[in-house]
């Protein structure tokens, strides 16, 4: 979706792969039901892992790539089934197993314990065919359900961080990050530099050439500037023609080399849009947080230093960058 | 795993005729076998086959390994005995009670479910009996799946 996305997309959440859910975990020490499970299940084509005991069951359905359908025999050496459930549910992270737990015909009071400690679904000795075949599509539906609500959840978790224009940061996103970064800076004294950048005169594109051009415009822009950067700094829309760049780990220096980097890419070439070549420039004001340690500057300090220095930019004739001395800022609160 | 039930395929049942007729197991009098013959069958085949949804192959599988496996079952239930285990009881005759259940083998289930409930209680006072009477439904019904195997294999 964003081929321009910079680094963390992945740590926010971006919609994972899809789950094998063809594969069955069955726990069972005896033999003679061990084999009516995995014949019916191979016959049914799922992959199918088999153990003897309960804690070798445990020991697979803890690995992140673990069966999530698990049939578990009640009475079973080393951890019977439902205190596998137990385990289960109470580790179980975002990944769902439906578990289908086995029990005796005698046994109806351990239904209740079963389902209790958090079985899905319960299956009696002996059963036939179509009901384990029952048993089984019931799992699969709500397995796949649950996937299915995982991905939208992942997705909106997504959009809720980003710009869906640009797919940058959007403006709540890279405010948190950026705090996440003061707090950093603070502690552990490590460099922190900030970019407040503006689009010159983007009102007269979108005035001009209408606001399609003026989104392929940001769109572009907003894909050079996260190409331009390294891949751990954090891009991000702040406002219409404005964005915020977090530059962590970065002195004054290497900071005003990127900074010029990042004025370079945008001016040459220019952005092509469906009414033409359309020449961009970058105002950028940037920001080094100095000194480390509980008197260094906070976010609102930061974010004022670089704004005032993105001011200056504009009026010293813009396409250009300037710097605020932030230590003399600071030294006028 | 996947490989199982060609093993179990391969077996060949002689020795465990054998074995069933022979001195290693707990002897059984002759004429204790002879009543059920009169009485119900051992076990229903049609009601495992319409367990199995009909599946002969899947059946002839699962009664070998139960062949093979009640025998074990049974030197636990003996073992746990001898040690004074109830809990050993207990579990050795849940498993024997699941298999042969599924087997539809009322008379071997009631003899485990008693055996069973004697482990659960922790009262093995009359427990030698309970395995003769698991010992003599589970011959019966061994003899009955070998005599059916003899039976489709003609």
């Amino acid at each position: 979706m964003i081929a321009a996305a910079p680094n963390g997309f992945l740590n926010l959440g971006s919609p994972e792969k899809p789950q094998a859910l063809d594969a069955v975990l069955v726990a069972e020490d005896d033999p003679v039901f061990r084999h009516v499970l995995e014949y019916w299940l191979k016959k049914w084509d799922y992959r199918v892992t088999s153990v003897e005991n309960g804690l070798d069951a445990w020991n697979i359905l803890q690995k992140v790539d673990s069966p999530q359908m698990a049939i578990l025999d009640w009475m079973m050496p080393a951890m019977d089934g439902v205190e596998l459930c137990r385990q289960l549910r109470r580790h179980e992270g975002q990944r769902y197993h439906f578990v289908l737990l086995v029990t005796s015909k005698d046994d109806k009071q351990d239904v209740v314990a079963g389902l209790s400690a958090g079985a899905d679904d319960y299956l009696t000795k002996p059963f036939n065919v179509d009901e384990l075949r029952a048993r089984i599509r019931t799992g699969e539906r709500i397995l796949h359900l649950q996937d299915a609500l995982i991905r939208v959840h992942e997705a909106l978790r997504f959009e809720a961080a980003h710009d869906p224009l640009t797919g940058l940061w959007n403006r709540g996103a890279i405010l948190e990050l950026l705090e996440r970064e003061v707090q950093l800076h603070r502690r552990t004294g490590s460099a922190l530099g900030l970019m407040m950048v503006d689009l010159d005169h983007f009102k007269q594109v979108n005035d001009t050439q209408g606001h399609m051009v003026g989104d392929v415009v940001l769109r572009e822009s907003a894909h050079r500037m996260a190409a331009s950067v390294r891949n751990y700094d954090w891009v991000g829309r702040y406002g219409g023609e404005e964005f915020l760049i977090v530059v962590p780990g970065c002195d004054a220096e290497a900071l005003l080399a990127s900074a010029e980097r990042l004025r370079a890419c945008i001016a040459d070439p220019p952005v092509e849009t469906t009414a033409g070549p359309v020449p961009m420039t970058l105002s950028i004001g940037i920001v080094s947080a100095m000194p480390p340690g509980p008197s260094a500057p906070n976010l609102e300090k930061l974010l004022y230093a670089a704004d005032t220095a993105l001011y200056k930019a504009k009026a010293n004739g813009r396409n250009r960058v300037e710097m605020a001395g932030i230590s003399r800022a600071a030294g006028q609160h | 795993m996947a490989d199982q039930p060609t093993e179990w395929k391969g077996l060949d049942n002689a020795p465990l005729k054998a074995r069933l007729t022979g001195a290693d197991s707990i002897p059984v009098p002759k004429a204790e076998l002879i009543p059920r013959a009169l009485g119900p069958p051992s076990w229903s085949r049609a009601e495992v086959l319409d367990r199995l949804g009909g599946d002969e192959e899947l059946l002839q599988e699962l009664c070998q390994i139960f062949l093979k496996e009640s025998p074990r079952l049974m030197e636990k239930l003996r073992q746990g005995m001898a040690n004074g285990d109830a809990e050993a009881v207990q579990r050795a005759a849940h498993s024997l009670k699941g298999e042969v259940s599924y087997l539809a083998a009322a008379g071997a289930t009631q003899a485990a479910r008693h055996l069973e409930d004697m482990g659960r209680e922790r009262d093995l006072s009359v427990v030698s009996e309970a395995i003769r009477l698991m010992e003599r439904e589970l011959d019966e019904l061994r003899q009955a799946i070998e005599d059916d195997a003899d039976g489709a294999s003609r």
